[in-house]
């Protein structure tokens, strides 16, 4: 029996010290990590690194998070098993509405808290091998 | 011409299928290290794929193949391949074992990818898109430029080629009640069960199936094959007839009743005749749109004999009423039924279906005044005393001058839940707040149907001051792994608490759903989880009229 792998994780900022952070810190916690700090790096690095959890930022230039999510969701070479996670400034009903409707499967807040970024991804994590 | 080859060291069927996949390709197996120098002997290899775990062996044959501008896909065992083939940068991977299908396509996205040398990051975004364009991602059918490209040759070979258009009409429905996510799952459903079905039809002959990207129709093109003459009216008749009970049948066996009444297809046909003189494209453009028509207009016929058959059932008070229970969430005893009301007439029995003709026949208040009446009926005969009804009346309905004949006929209002949906607006705020207060001071409760189902937050339901709050289907459906669903239910639930109201989750399918919710603290349930629609259907049967029990055994054919 090999030794259990955790899931890859791509984390999307347009900040890259945020980006960076998030990476340092969840490599540590022993996830194999890319980051992108555009949508559109973060959805050529979707196809190449076919990542198992994303951390997608809803506020960036360009394709703004709800775009990328679905993009990603909608994404027809992916098996479709893929969480994401948004990572938003705002908490209001709408918001976590309009996650849902764009497909995405949780959310946290900025700012970021680290641990409690953790237990979101641990428990995403969690949620792919009840799913496999 | 030679046929193009695919270089591997896998010997078995899931490669010589993916080489079938891709249309006359073909496949030379060269083991461990012999792949490696294969890749300098074998003339006409376009394509490498290897599953090699050997990290020297694969770095060669990355190395070999760039040099002669050969992609390659790695087939990998695990998780440690994975990385080693991304660090390699390869053309494409995938994990072992895999369909053929999978492996044809991870060829074609790397053919795609190798073509243009450097292609700048915005190509392959645009790729990803077009892609997404050319193929359903839900049914992974071909979309209309790809099927015009393909068929091109057999059109003109043939001369001739037969348009059907199947326009499934409630799709939107589905995704406007249970949301997009099993809209998703029903298209699937729908997309395999079709695929199925013309397997085995007279039209297997020629396959070819597209469907536009994010609609619900499919479109079907048959090319008749040489010497096969093409297929009459009549058969096609049958044949749609045929496909609708398949289709719909796989629907109820998956997705549940509720779901399959309102599945619907209307097909149209037309036949188009290959001219030299006028683009291929446009004459199948315009063959797919006379068959839209076609197929609009068998759904307008449709139409006018529903209506009919809505004025019959209103003058014969053709209506009876399901009753669906709500338990209590942590011991799961009955405290209440939800009444549903159908058409005892086929064609009606989708209250959803029966509402929409009633709308466009304005007749809501008579279908509406049936329906709780009957619902009243229904309640004095099977409802204990302890037991509540929850009753769907529609704001429109308030206005109805004989809406206070309730009154005459409910004996207990405190027994009766009225349930609001969110969805319908209120167009008279203030004079619509005071029938409820109306009502409430007789003793009626009142519920919120469908919360949650728009973007607007707790404020709008907090103004109806409700004694109950449903939560809306698509909040519940795979709740158990979407933690922002969980999120919102545990806000409901919170806010709830606070107003004194109670919390009900409609469309509990699953015993995960289940607990989820109960964990969350909603206080009551409903759904097929906790009920069996059989069971429903037994109790139908008892007291009923023959006329019911007739109408009954249809529907179960049918759904069969």
């Amino acid at each position: 029996m090999p030794e259990a792998t955790l899931p890859s994780v791509l984390v999307v900022d347009d900040n890259h010290d945020n980006a960076d952070i998030v990476r340092q810190y969840l490599e540590a916690k022993g996830y194999p990590v890319s980051v992108a700090y555009s949508g559109e790096e973060a959805l050529s690095l979707f196809e190449s690194v076919r990542p198992s959890i994303v951390l997608l930022d809803v506020m960036m230039p360009g394709r703004d998070g709800w775009e990328v999510c679905r993009l990603m969701k909608q994404h027809p070479s992916h098996d479709r098993g893929v969480r994401v996670i948004m990572v938003t400034a705002l908490d209001q009903w709408d918001d976590k509405r309009q996650a849902l409707q764009s497909g995405a499967d949780d959310y946290v807040t900025k700012p970021i808290d680290l641990p409690r970024l953790v237990r979101t991804v641990e428990r995403n994590a969690a949620a792919l091998q009840g799913a496999a | 011409m030679s046929q193009p080859l695919i270089l591997t060291d896998i010997d078995d069927a899931s490669i010589r299928d993916a080489a079938v996949l891709l249309e006359s390709w073909e496949v030379v197996v060269r083991r461990d290290r012999e792949l490696a120098a294969a890749i300098e002997d074998v003339p006409g290899v376009r394509v490498i794929v290897t599953t090699t775990d050997n990290p020297n062996a694969l770095r060669d044959v990355v190395e070999r193949a760039r040099a002669r501008a050969l992609p390659v896909i790695v087939g990998c065992a695990n998780d440690v391949a994975r990385r080693r083939a991304i660090e390699l940068h390869v053309d494409e991977w995938f994990l072992l074992p895999a369909s053929p299908e999978e492996i044809a396509s991870r060829v074609r996205s790397a053919l795609a990818r190798v073509t243009p040398a450097a292609a700048a990051l915005a190509d392959r975004i645009e790729r990803v898109e077009y892609e997404q364009m050319l193929y359903d991602h839900l049914t992974g059918l071909p979309t209309l430029p790809v099927m015009i490209e393909r068929s091109r040759h057999l059109i003109k070979e043939r001369g001739e080629l037969i348009v059907l258009y199947f326009n499934f009409v409630r799709y939107s429905k589905i995704e406007e009640i249970y949301g997009w996510e099993k809209l998703d799952a029903v298209l699937e459903t729908t997309a395999q069960a079709v695929r199925e079905f013309l397997d085995a039809s007279t039209l297997r002959s020629s396959r070819i199936l597209v469907s536009f990207t994010n609609d619900d129709d499919f479109v079907f093109f048959h090319v008749p094959p040489q010497g096969v003459a093409a297929v009459t009216d009549a058969e096609i008749t049958e044949l749609v007839s045929n496909l609708q009970e398949h289709v719909g049948g796989r629907i109820e066996a998956v997705h549940g009743e509720e779901i399959a009444s309102l599945f619907e297809i209307y097909v149209g046909r037309s036949h188009v005749y290959y001219n030299p003189k006028i683009r291929l494209q446009r004459l199948i453009y315009r063959g797919i749109r006379e068959a839209a028509n076609a197929a609009k207009s068998v759904e307008e016929r449709e139409r006018g004999r529903r209506v009919d058959d809505l004025k019959r059932s209103l003058r014969e008070r053709a209506v009876y009423i399901d009753l669906h229970p709500i338990l209590v969430a942590d011991t799961r005893q009955v405290y209440g039924y939800e009444a549903l009301a159908r058409g005892t007439l086929r064609s009606l029995r989708s209250p959803e279906i029966m509402f929409e003709v009633a709308a466009e026949a304005d007749l809501l208040w008579e279908l509406g005044r049936l329906c709780r009446s009957k619902a009243i009926e229904a309640m004095k005969q099977r409802l204990t005393r302890g037991e509540f009804l929850f009753l769907n009346v529609d704001p429109h309905d308030f206005v109805d001058p004989e809406f206070s004949q309730l009154d005459a006929e409910v004996a207990d209002p405190q027994r009766v839940v009225i349930e609001i949906t969110e969805r319908t607006a209120i167009k008279d705020y203030p004079k619509f707040r005071e029938r409820l207060k109306a009502l409430r001071q007789r003793g009626y409760r009142f519920a919120v149907d469908d919360a949650g189902s728009g973007y607007a937050g707790l404020g709008s339901i907090a103004n109806l001051e409700p004694d109950f709050i449903k939560l809306d289907i698509s909040l519940i459906n795979c709740i158990d792994t979407n933690f922002i669903k969980q999120n919102l239910v545990e806000t409901m639930v919170r806010f709830a608490n606070d107003q004194g109201a109670k919390v009900i989750a409609e469309g509990v399918e699953r015993a995960e759903e289940y607990e989820t919710v109960k964990g969350l603290g909603v206080h009551l349930v409903q759904g097929f989880f906790l009920h069996r629609p059989s069971e429903n259907a037994l109790a139908r049967t008892t007291g009923e009229t023959p006329v019911v029990r007739e109408a009954d055994t249809i529907a179960r054919v049918g759904g069969s």
